[in-house]
């Protein structure tokens, strides 16, 4: 698909507002770009495309990816073992630089444990809890915000002047969102601690009622799954104490960070239904929560060439003719068939966009190949770019 | 394979890497057993309301209600399921002091898996009911749109992983009614969904792995949204016909279709492109089928206007059916 005609199809789409120049300013401005949408929209091609853009403009960028395909992480140089940024070298052109790094949650978590516990002996402790291993591994929105985490160590390093973020593959794409929250809620259980705490520590009057809860609820856990679980759950937030402080704050830093306008979310998206439904349920999100909404990019559209109608009967005829005849039958039948996709594709994107007043919008054709190297990157951006 | 998967089963789990349409798969093998003669509910566990969009219904609840023809559809309500367990377990007192959302919050915090724990109960308890008089069962199949890839053995794991901790009470007790509804290849089979593309196909490769290792029973594998091929064998011919299309004008002269070079042109790259893909396609399940060892890939086609509505997940249910897919389903164990 040449630049012109990916150009043309965009034009066709009435009310959209063009994207590829708007993406152009995030990259050059930007200090945080977060790519989010559901699984299997091209979110890590797409935050790859972005910063090889603002590197090969000049910019010090740093991509962290979540999961990328084999071949890609293969082309990006990434040492899926460090859990840190490590620089693409090979075949990049241009002034700026780049860096990749993978996220390993579990080990992003353990990491964080080792750097603010007190002293290795209480890191130690939480790490040996069985609890902690759950929760770091299992508990519904840990990589989301670990993710952040990261983010923030990144952020707070200055190393780079752009950070470009791929968002994990999770039902709710923006848990992360939630993930402060969330993580102020577990952390400031006081319920927690009231629930193994020996009743005599809670003097205050104002607990009391609390108290007379957390016991029942004691009774209540220990009832549904005995008490070795509660034992260790306690023995895991008695471990914790004196962190609590910190994850909390950090936590808040990072909410502040995404909500600044040096940071800009690019909202990913195919041309399917439940893909463009996710995409506008995450822009509504977005905006409700006042995060900087950059562009929507829609990856893998179908486009059909200009080719004049051709009335059934001569079809017909042709697919009743020569060899070379029936193939062209066959070749005008493979074209209504792509311009039917591609019609049904640009009727679900315009009401996504109609939902979603002036949000700058890119489709991507769909690209013959995979983008698994540079200059398949390169050929996505030009797309994304233009 | 299929059709006696559907007609045999009592529980079938799809899952699959996030966008290879599990949700259509499940909606569209609960249509196929329902077309088939056997009562089918269908379950999301996500509180995506997938399946409402799907069938193009109005967004399910908790209750148990008609999807389609024969088809019951049910969306289990994580947070709902908690509240009506622990009520059960005395918890009412206790929410009127705390709230029920932060009361669910903390459980779930304590006992990391107990949401997945009540969602794997629901499933066994649809799979299980019988009806109260004649003590037939309740439904023949129960479809489970259930968690992606990355999250299948934990969540379809999270009674036992919880009756680890928990030596004693309920959890335990039921942990283990369900392990013997999930490990059991004559009644549960774990369908996995894939794209015929690099990274669903690594992916689906990993999840059956992890199945298998977790001796969950596998059934076959669905690629979604194939491409479909006009071309057959006459790739060469379009090559010859890409350096020079004079052939192409004349039978188009001839049968007095008007295309000008230009329209030609276009005509031969979009086949040209769509045999690239198609062929990168056929790579991809070519790789797929290597290294699935033997069990049945069955091929769903792209639909043109997507799937939103009981006719394409009938059209879907159709192609299910229709041609036999090859290779075979892991051997019962002895």
């Amino acid at each position: 698909m040449t630049p012109a005609r990916a150009r043309k199809a965009r034009g066709r789409a009435g009310s959209e507002v063009a994207g590829g120049s708007r993406l152009d300013e995030v990259v050059r401005t930007a200090r945080i770009v977060v790519c989010c949408g559901s699984g299997g929209v091209g979110k890590t091609s797409t935050a790859a495309a972005l910063a090889v853009r603002a590197a090969e403009q000049g910019r010090r960028t740093c991509v962290l990816t979540i999961d990328p395909a084999r071949r890609l992480a293969q082309a990006l140089g990434l040492d899926l073992l460090s859990n840190s940024p490590s620089p693409v070298s090979k075949g990049l052109r241009g002034p700026g630089s780049l860096d990749a790094m993978m996220l390993d949650m579990r080990r992003t978590f353990d990491e964080l444990i080792e750097r603010y516990a007190r002293d290795q002996q209480q890191a130690d402790r939480i790490l040996a809890n069985r609890f902690y291993q759950r929760v770091s591994s299992t508990l519904a929105g840990t990589q989301e915000y670990m993710a952040m985490e990261k983010l923030y160590e990144l952020h707070e390093s200055r190393r780079w002047e752009l950070l470009v973020v791929d968002t994990p593959p999770t039902r709710s794409a923006l848990d992360f969102l939630d993930a402060p929250d969330n993580l102020n809620e577990l952390l400031d259980a006081r319920m927690f601690r009231l629930l193994i705490a020996p009743a005599q520590r809670i003097g205050r009057g104002y607990l009391r009622g609390l108290n007379l809860a957390t016991s029942a609820m004691a009774r209540m856990v220990r009832r549904l799954t005995g008490s070795e679980l509660l034992a260790e759950v306690g023995e895991f937030f008695a471990a914790f104490e004196g962190m609590y402080e910190g994850f909390r704050s950090r936590a808040q830093h990072v909410y502040d960070l995404l909500k600044d306008p040096g940071t800009q979310f690019v909202v990913v998206a195919t041309p399917d239904a439940p893909a463009l439904r996710e995409a506008a349920f995450l822009a509504g999100r977005l905006a409700a929560d006042r995060m900087p909404l950059g562009a929507l990019v829609v990856n893998r559209v179908h486009q059909a060439g200009p080719v004049p109608e051709v009335p059934p009967e001569v079809v017909a005829k042709l697919a009743a003719g020569s060899d070379d005849a029936r193939l062209l039958a066959d070749l005008l039948t493979q074209h209504q068939t792509l311009e039917a996709l591609a019609a049904a594709e640009q009727r679900r994107v315009r009401e996504l966009t109609a939902s979603v007043p002036s949000l700058p919008t890119v489709q991507v054709p769909l690209l013959a190949d995979d983008v698994h190297d540079l200059p398949g990157l390169r050929r996505l951006g030009a797309q994304l770019f233009a | 394979m299929l059709t006696e998967l559907l007609d045999r089963a009592r529980l079938l789990v799809v899952t699959g890497k996030g966008g290879t349409g599990k949700t259509t798969v499940a909606g569209a093998l609960a249509t196929a057993a329902a077309r088939r003669g056997r009562r089918t509910l269908v379950v999301e566990v996500e509180g995506r309301q997938g399946l409402a969009a799907l069938f193009g219904r109005p967004p399910l609840g908790h209750q148990e209600t008609r999807v389609a023809d024969g088809v019951m559809g049910l969306a289990v309500d994580p947070e709902e399921s908690l509240r009506e367990y622990l009520g059960r377990y005395g918890a009412a007192p206790l929410a009127r002091l705390l709230s029920w959302a932060r009361l669910t919050r903390f459980i779930t915090a304590a006992a990391p898996g107990l949401g997945d724990i009540l969602l794997v109960g629901k499933v066994w308890e649809a799979t299980t009911r019988r009806r109260p008089r004649q003590g037939a069962r309740f439904y023949d199949l129960v479809v489970l749109d259930a968690p992606p890839t990355g999250r299948i053995v934990p969540f379809l794991r999270a009674p036992e992983t919880v009756a680890e901790l928990a030596r004693v009470g309920p959890i335990r007790h039921q942990a283990e009614r369900v392990r013997e509804l999930l490990d059991d290849p004559e009644l549960t089979r774990m369908v996995l969904v894939c794209l015929p593309e690099e990274l669903p196909v690594t992916e689906t490769l990993e999840g059956a792995s992890l199945l298998r290792a977790a001796r969950l029973p596998l059934g076959p594998v669905v690629v979604n949204r194939v491409s479909a091929d006009h071309l057959g064998d006459r790739g060469g011919r379009l090559a010859a016909l890409a350096r020079e299309p004079g052939p192409l004008a004349e039978a188009a002269t001839q049968a007095g279709a008007e295309l000008d070079t230009r329209a030609l042109a276009v005509l031969v790259g979009e086949a040209r492109d769509q045999r690239r893909r198609v062929e990168a396609e056929r790579r991809m399940l070519r790789e797929l089928r290597a290294g699935l060892a033997g069990l049945p890939v069955v091929e769903l086609p792209l639909l043109l206007d997507g799937v939103t509505g009981a006719a394409e997940v009938a059209t879907l249910a159709e192609r299910l059916t229709a041609d036999g897919p090859t290779g075979r389903a892991d051997p019962a164990p002895a």
